[in-house]
């Protein structure tokens, strides 16, 4: 067992890799009335074609199947649904799949040592019949429609859509209506059983707990299990031209204003002296700047009437891509796409508003020792971007400085980008 | 965890000692009685108050001095509860301990500065923060259709009764939004300093008397307290056939909203009979609704009821296919009529206890919820958290059963999607 503490937040992880390779990371935060547990495979929906355990060639499934296999691992052979069992000892539980995993959960700080070996079996106890894969098609239908009816999702996933040429983050998590009935009994399985061997997946337990005993209960668990020899997983590797798949797109919706997402998709091979948490950071600062709350062009963009409150961006990360997507409200949307654009390629960075924004993540980071969600969300986050947990994020962030900012950005080109517009329908006459 | 309550004579100040959290959170509430056409001016009124002061004139200044405060975090939000209206002003700031250079008093001073130093010429607001929150304000309500789910609560509710205050709009009307003037707002917020009850909520890892002694430098209102009316709404009719509305949109999924009014409830049904009854009924995965519509006929994939202690009303919803809508409806029906039926067990209610004392214990770590509770025992007089917990493992079948006869069913709402083999968009 390792135990190390995190720098600036005094909290400590107590972790260990069990000999199936199941990982496991504690922190106990005593002062807390609740406990909360994750149980996560690195498995999510850019993960669509692979050597399935057992096979010697590459098998392509139904895009969604992460998704749909979250669904179905709630059916248990005994009958008992695990919302029950969690419900019964007053537990909250949940689970969601992401674009690079998926996560069993729960919370609550009665019976915890019945509800983790809950937690680690029901999901170590897959069921799947045609009968109960079949159920399960009209629910997930109905979660994507719902999905189809927000317009931030749409425009968030339609950008996707079109920065991207081959890597399957260009897809939905969900899938489609037609992939979602394509799946199978069999491509669940398929998934299940090269996915969701302990050696690929991870549990982090934080709050009021008591580390070893904690650690121990996991470990009784799996020894009790059998398990086959830790596979070798093959998925399918895609390479990613550095063009846009699609410039931009218009579409309509049942909606009063438009929305417009201006998305980069940043190429960081010229980057090789930095890693990639520096690289990450550095242009999540960037883009803070310059079009964040404090940033001239923001204001400006208010003044005028070009946009409301409803303006931000987020960044994800593939491969040797950083894909940042800002969104806006506006009645201008080709307007609004053409100032931001002109700012982002501005690379004059004041130094005064960095300083002041690493300020902001140094309280944020003291801060977040107050929260164990947060805390769980760190090391999930962590362990999928950079395979291990950071510790030193104070001495990072306080390491982070003006000239290497200027030199990454210097050294990238934001010339790749994609539009994608939201437009009001045309109204009948009612 | 430590509760210090004064009278400050034109304000009440309530501490809570908190040794658990590296933050401390104030939250500053200014209750009004309700009326329909004072919701739009009021909240443009919260929303200019933190659009810039005349310290830091604009929201981009404003901004950057909270930065410098250690990324203080404020807002503001406008609610409608019952009979009253409450503006409140949110600050929340990393404890001056673990920062090199502010004090309390500076956070204070931030607060001060946008409640009392607004950026004003004469009587009237600047103009250019005024145009500019008020294209805000319209650009919300003009997109708050745009959100079918909010859309169809808000139109059950205005089909159950339009005149009730539950109906209207928290965001308030265009209609209104038009004539306001720079002055009419400077109206406003003078009424709103000197007649509004006023309440502060200050929670962290502070000195009760430090922070009586702040406020009582700083923050220098005068207003006339009344006495108070109740939050709660009481429901006089009762229709004897329900109505059912449908409204046809261009979305892909069929938003159902089904309204219930409850009948003349003590407040302990209020606080905790209505609670287990809910969470039996629709409160999450393992209720009756969620294992009948979704999980027997997979019809959606959400469903569940919520109990609105203020205005007295359970509004059960989901979001299904516009051709299930009879098989839907019917089936929620029958699980409504199971519970007064008493068709559910102890074991139903053991956990539905288990659960809210689960959740209430959790709430304690989040400073936010303490408010909260802090906030419905002082307006409505509802219990703290350990009479809380004591209480709610009183609740009988009977209790249950019984008030489930005082619940009505009111309107059914639809708001109508298309069929669901539209093509396939990304």
């Amino acid at each position: 067992m390792k135990q190390k503490k995190f720098s600036g937040i005094n909290l400590e992880v107590f972790s260990e890799t069990l000999d199936n390779g199941l990982k496991i990371y504690v922190v106990p935060m005593n002062d807390k009335h609740n406990i909360h547990a994750t149980f996560s495979t690195n498995f999510g929906s850019i993960i669509n074609e692979f050597i399935p355990i057992g096979e010697n060639k590459m098998a392509r499934v139904p895009d969604g199947v992460a998704h749909f296999l979250e669904h179905k691992l709630f059916e248990q052979k005994d009958g008992i649904d695990p919302f029950t069992f969690f419900s019964d000892n007053g537990a909250d539980a949940n689970a969601n799949t992401t674009y690079f995993k998926t996560t069993y959960l729960f919370s609550g700080l009665k019976s915890f040592k019945e509800n983790l070996n809950y937690l680690l079996n029901y999901v170590q106890e897959p069921y799947f019949t045609d009968e109960n894969v079949e159920k399960e098609k009209g629910i997930i239908d109905q979660e994507r429609s719902m999905y189809q009816d927000d317009p931030i999702w749409r425009m968030y996933e339609g950008s996707l859509y079109n920065l991207i040429n081959n890597h399957p983050i260009k897809y939905p998590i969900i899938g489609t209506k037609k992939s979602i009935y394509d799946i199978t009994k069999e491509d669940l399985y398929k998934c299940y059983n090269t996915f969701y061997h302990p050696s690929n997946m991870f549990v982090v337990v934080t709050g009021n707990v008591d580390p070893i005993e904690t650690i121990n209960i996991i470990k009784e668990n799996q020894a009790q299990k059998k398990f086959p020899a830790k596979p070798k997983i093959e998925v399918k590797k895609y390479k990613e031209d550095r063009n846009v798949a699609v410039k931009k797109q218009e579409i309509e919706m049942d909606i009063n204003i438009s929305k417009v997402a201006l998305s980069y998709k940043i190429c960081i091979d010229n980057l090789k002296n930095y890693s990639l948490y520096e690289i990450y950071n550095y242009i999540l600062y960037y883009f803070n700047i310059k079009i964040g709350q404090t940033s001239l062009i923001a204001e400006q963009l208010k003044k005028d009437n070009l946009i409301y409150d409803d303006f931000g961006f987020e960044i994800n990360d593939i491969e040797n891509y950083l894909l940042i997507n800002i969104f806006a409200e506006t009645h201008d949307p080709n307007k609004v796409v053409n100032i931001l654009k002109k700012e982002v390629n501005n690379k004059l960075i004041i130094e005064e508003e960095f300083e002041r924004k690493k300020k902001c993540s140094i309280s944020l980071l003291l801060a977040s020792g107050d929260n164990l969600y947060r805390i769980n969300n760190k090391i999930m986050d962590n362990i999928i971007k950079y395979d291990d947990i950071i510790y030193d994020d104070y001495e990072r962030i306080k390491n982070l400085n003006y000239k290497d900012l200027n030199n990454i950005i210097d050294n990238i080109s934001f010339d790749e980008y994609s539009i994608f517009i939201i437009n009001p329908k045309k109204k009948d006459a009612q | 965890m430590n509760y210090t309550n004064y009278n400050m004579g034109p304000f009440n100040l309530h501490v809570i000692k908190n040794d658990h959290f590296k933050t401390v959170k104030v939250k500053v509430n200014f209750k009004s009685k309700l009326v329909k056409d004072e919701i739009t001016i009021r909240n443009l009124l919260r929303l200019i108050l933190i659009n810039g002061t005349k310290k830091y004139p604009s929201e981009r200044l404003l901004s950057i001095e909270s930065e410098n405060l250690y990324d203080l975090g404020y807002s503001s939000v406008g609610i409608i509860s019952g009979n009253f209206s409450i503006l409140s002003f949110e600050l929340s700031f990393l404890n001056p301990k673990y920062t090199d250079d502010v004090s309390l008093n500076d956070y204070i001073d931030f607060l001060c500065e946008i409640l009392f130093n607004p950026n004003i010429h004469g009587k009237k607001f600047d103009t250019e923060s005024f145009d500019l929150v008020k294209e805000k304000l319209k650009n919300t309500i003009e997109s708050e259709v745009e959100n079918p789910r909010k859309y169809a609560l808000n139109r059950l509710l205005e089909e159950m009764d339009k005149k009730a205050n539950y109906s209207f709009k928290p965001d308030g009307y265009l209609s209104d939004l038009e004539k306001i003037t720079e002055h009419d707002l400077y109206k406003a917020y003078e009424k709103m300093l000197n007649r509004d009850i006023v309440d502060i909520f200050v929670i962290g890892d502070v000195q009760a008397s430090d922070i009586k002694n702040i406020f009582n430098q700083k923050f220098l209102i005068n207003t006339i307290k009344k006495p108070v009316d109740t939050h709660f709404i009481e429901h006089k009719k009762f229709r004897v056939r329900p109505k059912t509305i449908k409204e046809k949109r261009d979305i892909s999924q069929s938003k159902l909203y089904i309204g219930f009014k409850c009948d003349n409830l003590s407040l302990f049904e209020k606080q905790y009979v209505s609670n287990i009854y809910s969470f039996i009924l629709g409160g999450g995965p393992d209720s009756k609704l969620f294992k009948s519509v979704r999980e027997k006929n997979s019809l959606c994939y959400y469903v569940s009821s919520s109990f609105k202690s203020v205005s007295n009303l359970l509004i059960i919803t989901s979001g299904i296919d516009k051709n299930d809508y009879r098989k839907a409806v019917n089936l929620i029906k029958k699980e409504v009529k199971n519970m007064s039926n008493g068709d559910f067990d102890d074991n139903d209610i053991k956990k539905a206890v288990i659960t809210y004392i689960n959740s209430l214990e959790a709430s304690l770590d989040s400073p936010s919820s303490i408010i909260s509770s802090y906030v419905s025992n002082e307006y409505l007089g509802f219990d703290l958290m350990d009479e809380r917990i004591k209480k709610i493992e009183t609740v009988t079948k009977d209790m249950i059963i019984n008030f489930s006869k005082k619940i009505h069913l009111d309107t059914i709402f639809l708001l109508e999607g298309g069929d669901m083999n539209e093509t396939e968009e990304i």
